[in-house]
């Protein structure tokens, strides 16, 4: 990382040895996100970390540009670091709250979507519970649309910070080899499934742990691979935290309880939890991450959230970072197209 | 056209008649509605005459379209049903009783009668009636009154018979009346919410999964019930309505063994499409089947050429993966399987153009079903004559006396028919689509097999370029 103050305020520079020239009008998922795509994204995100560090982290990037962030789903963390991102960088923001509701209860997506549109908005930032939505979103609008997470689908901008977030803390900030767990509420969570997207594109040793009824499908998501990149699936947290460099804990939601997938929140936490003792297994130096927001004592214990090998502040930090780099990104190409 | 209405013209082509199991170059006059002469070619007569030129099948025969009328004729009324099904080269329709409302007692029969009456369609509508008072699965429909308007079948379909005891006492008391129970064979308790077809792709696409068990328990659970109530009413019949897993067809397969007076339909897109299309995939299932049988992955082959989550691919049940579509033309090979039927289900744009999860279920498949399963002929998948038996004589063995004539290629009988361009494409479109539900997901792609004249009870039906 080079040092922002070095550089004169309000610049942005073409990240150097840029290894890919930014083709994706949207971002709605990060399957088809090539690795020079994903490296992409680290440099552009690095340039932005120097950002932030500046005594008036702003820069005039996307300065004219409507930035609207459409969440159908409540959401603290993820809304307002697009908003601080998209801020720093100069846009106009404006924030909509949409009840998560049935369609028959309010305005179709399609017709909020161009109402969003004609009030000006140029980039589209959308959460929503339906796997899949932001697709809808982007067939109609005509700027660019970034996936905010939908339903149990993606959540790319998650993904990127953790990997951002990982490659911090790695030698060379590579991750080849490096084994690297998700633990916890796999099949609701779409954290996880876009992280077995991005870690197995830098070539990590992914594994994804979980009771089993929490993995559901995602055996047969590993016999395949994510495009043919191996990763491990398995209920068996001490198998998993063996020799980890890394352990993502996800959050468990009460209402798993209810659907009878678990017996209960206490023998959730002596069987997955995150705890020191359980961390003995992996390496020294391992990390801890959680996407938040945390169950501390069920996922993950107090004192493991609060430790040192906790990289939650990081996350936070490095989201806006990394959801800043995605936004100047997608914005460039909106000016390529319009120069072309 | 003669003035009472019959139709008259002279057809060269290639005929299949699997009333008879003849095959062959023909050529077929039909005077003032009646088929009056039908000549098997040979030798230089039958030149150029060829499976793969004009074919001329029986009227084909849809055990299970949805018409939506009455109640949400926004979809679809019976006049632009029966005219899409004329597209289609169907001369028979049977209509789902899940209108509004529900056609559980006589009058709603009436309606539909009526409506079909007012279209001047010459396009036959049947219709199964409700299985139980308003489909909400307590208490038997007015079976006997319905049995005397002249339904062919009982459903709930769109949903199941819940309880396995009004399961038995509709088998037993339809079985009285020689008609057969059409079950939609679903276990609701798997499948609560559940949007595509359990397995890789709902789990890359964060899709809730519908399991094979969700059907294949429901299927388990209705065979064993018939085969209690058939030892003691050996009228009950059972029609098990798109299957489209391997596991159900398994117990299909089994039953049939041991007897049970069973049979069974799967749909177009369940033979022919696979769960991969929601992914963005848009090869047929055919061709999404690597060496060893396997599904392909189509994230790794660089299969995924659409956008995804297509709604117009969100179907109850869900398109299945590669491999259950290959069981499912194996069963259509092998007799497990007795029809092929279209489950046409016309949305509103509506209804469809919402999010995944949110979409209405349902395709709309009538004029697209000969096509689709004349792409599966062209594969090698089924035999043209087997393809032609599961749309004709097999629907009609399912239906029985009540459903009337058998199909059939009959000098002196009125020509039921359809002439399609075997060389012919087409290419579906919100245009060239007659029904009122563009909701399908062939939009835009060249099928093959041209519609060129379809005649019902001797009447134009349908008379293309």
């Amino acid at each position: 990382m080079s040092a922002g103050s070095e550089r004169p305020e309000g610049a942005i520079e073409a990240p150097a040895a840029a290894p890919a020239h930014w083709a994706h009008r949207h971002l709605l998922d990060v399957d088809a996100l090539t690795r020079p795509d994903i490296e992409l994204v680290m440099r552009t995100a690095d340039e932005m970390h120097d950002v932030l560090e500046r005594p008036i982290p702003k820069v005039p990037a996307l300065r004219g540009l409507g930035v609207t962030i459409l969440f159908y789903e409540a959401s603290t963390r993820t809304r307002v670091s697009f908003e601080v991102a998209a801020k720093n960088l100069s846009a106009d923001v404006v924030n909509i709250a949409a009840a998560s509701s049935s369609v028959s209860k309010g305005e179709s997506l399609v017709d909020t979507v161009r109402t969003v549109e004609a009030l000006g908005a140029d980039m589209l930032v959308i959460r929503h519970s339906v796997s899949g939505a932001p697709y809808l979103a982007a067939e109609i609008f005509s700027g660019s649309v970034l996936n905010g997470g939908d339903g149990w689908h993606a959540h790319p901008s998650q993904a990127l910070l953790d990997l951002y977030t990982l490659r911090s803390r790695l030698p060379g900030g590579l991750l080849e080899g490096r084994k690297v767990v998700i633990l916890g509420d796999v099949l609701h969570s779409r954290v996880a499934r876009s992280n077995v997207w991005t870690l197995t594109a830098m070539g990590a040793d992914l594994w994804i742990c979980g009771p089993s009824t929490l993995l559901r499908g995602f055996e047969a998501w590993a016999a395949r691979g994510a495009a043919g990149r191996r990763f491990t699936v398995t209920s068996d947290a001490g198998a998993a935290l063996q020799d980890a460099d890394a352990v993502m804990a996800l959050r468990i939601q009460k209402e798993r309880m209810a659907s009878g997938l678990l017996p209960s929140l206490r023998e959730y936490a002596a069987r997955y939890g995150l705890t020191n003792e359980r961390l003995r297994a992996a390496r020294p130096d391992a990390i801890v991450m959680h996407p938040g927001p945390m169950n501390e004592g069920v996922e993950i214990a107090a004192d493991v959230a609060a430790g040192p090998r906790s990289m939650v502040t990081d996350q936070v930090h490095n989201g806006v970072a990394v959801r800043m780099a995605l936004l100047y990104l997608l914005a460039g190409t909106r000016r390529t197209e319009a120069g072309a | 056209m003669s003035g009472s209405g019959g139709h008259d013209t002279t057809i060269r082509g290639w005929a299949v008649d699997p009333g008879t199991g003849h095959e062959g170059a023909a050529v077929l006059e039909v005077r003032d509605g009646v088929l009056e002469r039908l000549v098997w070619l040979s030798g230089a007569d039958a030149e150029g005459l060829t499976p793969g030129a004009a074919l001329i099948l029986p009227g084909l025969i849809d055990l299970h379209a949805h018409f939506r009328e009455p109640g949400n004729e926004d979809a679809e009324t019976v006049a632009t049903g029966l005219a899409a099904a004329a597209h289609g080269g169907f001369t028979t329709v049977a209509l789902m009783p899940n209108t509004t409302p529900a056609l559980d007692e006589p009058s709603v029969l009436g309606r539909v009668l009526a409506a079909a009456g007012a279209s001047g369609s010459p396009v036959r509508v049947l219709a199964h009636g409700a299985v139980t008072t308003g489909r909400k699965g307590e208490t038997l429909s007015a079976m006997g009154e319905l049995a005397d308007a002249g339904v062919v079948g009982f459903s709930d379909d769109g949903a199941p018979v819940r309880s396995a005891t009004v399961l038995r006492n509709a088998l037993a008391y339809a079985g009285a009346l020689g008609i057969p129970i059409v079950d939609h064979p679903e276990d609701l308790s798997l499948t609560e919410g559940a949007e595509a077809s359990e397995g890789y792709v709902a789990t890359v696409l964060g899709l809730k999964g519908w399991p094979a068990a969700g059907e294949a328990g429901s299927v388990a659970r209705s065979l064993a019930v018939l085969a209690d109530v058939v030892r003691d009413v050996p009228g009950a019949r059972l029609h098990l309505t798109h299957v489209s897993t391997a596991s159900s067809l398994e117990h299909v397969r089994a039953a049939k063994a041991a007897g049970l007076p069973v049979t069974c339909d799967i749909t177009p897109h369940h033979l022919a499409l696979a769960d991969e299309w929601i992914a963005g995939a848009r090869r047929w299932a055919w061709e999404a089947l690597d060496g060893d049988g396997r599904a392909r992955d189509p994230w790794a082959d660089g299969a995924l050429v659409a956008r995804p989550y297509d709604t117009s691919l969100r179907v109850n049940p869900p398109l299945r993966s590669a491999q259950d579509a290959a069981a499912c033309r194996a069963a259509l090979r092998d007799g497990t399987a007795d029809a092929i039927a279209t489950d046409h289900a016309p949305h509103t744009e509506v209804d469809k153009h919402v999010e995944f999860g949110w979409a209405a279920n349902g395709i709309s498949g009538i004029e697209t079903a000969l096509s689709v399963v004349l792409a599966a002929v062209a594969a090698g998948e089924l035999p043209l004559a087997t393809a032609v038996a599961l749309l004709t004589t097999g629907p009609a063995r399912v239906l029985g006396a009540r459903g009337g004539t058998a199909p059939g290629l009959r000098a002196g009988e009125p020509a039921d028919l359809v002439v399609v361009d075997a060389s012919g494409a087409w290419t579906p479109s919100a245009a060239s689509l007659v029904s009122k539900g563009k909701n399908t997901p062939l939009l835009g792609r060249v099928l093959p097999g041209v519609v060129r004249l379809v005649l019902a009870g001797g009447r134009l039906a349908y008379a293309g370029d």
